[in-house]
């Protein structure tokens, strides 16, 4: 270990993205933000730093904070929910428009060390901000299924459940009481959360009821309206009214209804949904309803916005076979004697829309490359016939 | 479903259990009894995977396992994201804050005193947690194995153990101070496995606790050996 230079190495949970990679993940933002573009929703770049005190929907440790000249504690963002709230109360604080704003960019995770795990990763999104109800929801878990369909992704499931139906029955329990069953469900302890539900007081046919919703997934929602409590009654209808829609946005035959789905993090206040791929432990995309949330950064506005984990994306669609396709090939030009001739041959190809490189190339980056050399300015030698740039050119069309 | 369900397997003190278990919600168990040393046991729809206890929710995150079974001792250890479905009852045992039976009364004026203690433990994240939550404060010393000696070499005040019977703090001198938490065997799953495979997954999960509701395994008392 000490023999490698500290120059050389990088710290855990950061990697080099090479060309092969990086080119890839350049055509999954082009195909994303285009998608996102065409429901009208416009970039938005925070910075990647923020003041730690700003940092809402994470838990301390794992952000990566630090201090700067000023003394003041920084932290790089860990998510572009907050930033996004941030920028929402500040400059559109008085517009009561529907906002609908999109991002790709790294976030930054503090993680355990020897878990695997990675500390950057890049994350895609939209957050639609002021607008409320089933056509809303509707409107970015159809863009969601639309934009991963764009990428190619083939073998997607979308989960969609709704935080207020698990909420309606704790709702129950004394106020003072009712946090210990919810923390203990978005940490994925169902049993702990039950056996607390039931010893503050939730009866047993309701803890029944509830236990049989959080293990239920499919389309039929109505077995669970029986000993439910009306707010849970309520999030079921809010479902219901959402299927159709869900069907007219396109993604119906992709979406499983699942009230044991429930997010980590606990800002969320409507419905809920997570996409998920057979071979891989980790959702792709999350995200849902968050009322709330704005509101601590100035008032209360209605928002809903997905996140996509771009790693797990490209790892979901590579698995599926996918490859770069919206790029032209790649000329490798061998030079012809003068070099005058070369580059004027490469300057007539470019200006034609071909892509060119002069002499050789050590990394395609998995580029599809043909091979050409220079004859005179006007003509280049490809596969064994000598061509006029402008017949290049068509031959490439083809 | 094409692919077999891919299910943890805890080797060690919870083995014959979980086999019984396993049994009793109707998977087959005969490969895994004669399995010889081989860790990856294909036995029709599921695929087992025989891990060491700690090792499992690690698996089960990363979803290499879509479930597991394991102690809610190692998971309270491990903080790692899986789901936790359903309560089996067997392997029981408690995490307690134990003490020198003799010197109980010294090492709490020490804490007025100095204001600290020291826990010896094999479970430090446990013993942080619960130390903070109760607003005590301690220097924790993780150890590999046998905490119950560190009081009487001089090593630390207090410890923080699994106990099963009590048998080992007794004739260790030690008595319990405190109880931090009840632990029996848990199905836990990962979150996508649960999602993608919820009928598998949901139905072992039913089965699994129906059969402890009825009394599960006979012997609440594997651990006796600590």
């Amino acid at each position: 270990m000490a023999d490698v230079p500290h120059g050389l190495a990088v710290p855990r949970g950061f990697r080099d993205i090479l060309p092969t990679e990086a080119r890839e993940l350049h055509a999954i933002e082009r195909l994303l933000m285009g998608t996102f573009a065409s429901y009208g929703y416009v970039p938005l770049e925070p910075p990647a730093v923020e003041f730690a005190t700003g940092a809402l929907t994470l838990d301390e440790r794992r952000v990566l904070r630090f201090l700067d000249r000023d003394g003041r504690l920084l932290a790089l963002r860990p998510d572009v929910t907050t930033a996004v709230a941030r920028v929402v109360a500040q400059r559109y604080g008085r517009s009561d428009a529907a906002l609908r704003l999109s991002y790709f960019t790294p976030v930054f995770r503090e993680e355990p060390s020897m878990r695997g795990s990675e500390r950057e990763y890049d994350q895609a999104g939209v957050e639609l901000i002021g607008a409320k109800g089933a056509l809303a929801d509707a409107e970015v878990i159809g863009l969601l299924g639309d934009a991963l369909a764009r990428c190619g992704l083939r073998s997607a499931e979308i989960d969609v459940g709704h935080v207020g139906y698990v909420a309606g029955f704790l709702e129950e329990l004394a106020p003072e009481r009712r946090e210990a069953s919810a923390g203990r469900i978005r940490d994925g302890d169902l049993v702990g959360a039950l056996v607390a539900a039931r010893e503050h007081g939730l009866p047993d046919r309701r803890a029944g009821a509830l236990e049989a919703g959080l293990r239920h997934r499919g389309s039929d929602l109505s077995a669970l309206r029986a000993d439910a409590p009306a707010a849970s009654v309520q999030a079921l209808d809010e479902l219901a009214a959402l299927a159709p829609l869900l069907e007219a946005a396109g993604v119906g035959g992709a979406v499983r209804y699942d009230l044991g789905f429930v997010p980590a993090l606990a800002y969320y206040s409507g419905v809920v949904f997570q996409v998920t791929v057979p071979d891989l432990g980790f959702a792709v995309a999350a995200g849902g309803r968050y009322d709330g949330l704005l509101g601590r950064f100035g008032g209360d506005r209605a928002a809903t916005g997905f996140g996509i984990a771009v790693p797990h994306l490209h790892q979901a669609i590579v698995a599926e076979g996918w490859a770069v396709t919206d790029e032209a090939p790649l000329v490798i030009l061998g030079p012809g004697g003068d070099d005058i001739a070369t580059l004027r041959a490469a300057t007539a190809l470019r200006g034609a829309g071909v892509a060119v490189a002069i002499g050789e190339v050590a990394e395609t980056a998995g580029r599809p490359t043909v091979r050409a050399k220079v004859v005179d300015e006007r003509h280049v030698e490809f596969e064994g016939s000598r061509r006029t740039v402008d017949e290049l050119v068509a031959a490439l069309r083809r | 479903m094409s692919r077999p369900l891919r299910l943890a397997l805890p080797q060690g003190a919870l083995w014959e259990e979980t086999l019984v278990a396993l049994e009793a919600a109707g998977l087959a168990t005969g490969a895994l009894r004669d399995g010889g040393r081989r860790l990856v046991i294909e036995a029709g729809a599921v695929r087992y995977i025989l891990a060491r206890p700690s090792d499992i929710p690690t698996y089960v995150a990363h979803g290499a396992a879509d479930a597991g079974i394991v102690g809610k001792d190692v998971l309270l250890e491990s903080d790692a994201d899986v789901l936790e479905l359903a309560d089996l009852r067997y392997g029981r045992c408690r995490f307690v804050v134990a003490a020198p039976a003799d010197t109980l009364d010294r090492s709490l004026d020490e804490y007025r005193h100095l204001g600290s203690l020291e826990v010896a433990t094999k479970y430090p994240r446990v013993a942080a947690e619960h130390f903070q939550r109760r607003g005590i404060q301690v220097e924790i010393i993780k150890l590999g194995g046998s905490a119950e000696v560190a009081p009487q070499v001089g090593l630390a005040d207090w410890i923080v153990d699994l106990v099963a019977t009590g048998r080992t703090l007794a004739e260790n001198r030690l008595a319990v101070v405190e109880e931090i938490a009840t632990c029996t065997a848990r199905l836990v799953a990962n979150r996508v496995a649960y999602a993608r495979d919820r009928e598998r997954i949901a139905t072992l999960a039913r089965k699994l606790e129906d059969w402890a509701g009825r009394g599960g395994s006979a012997s609440s008392d594997a651990r006796s050996s600590r």
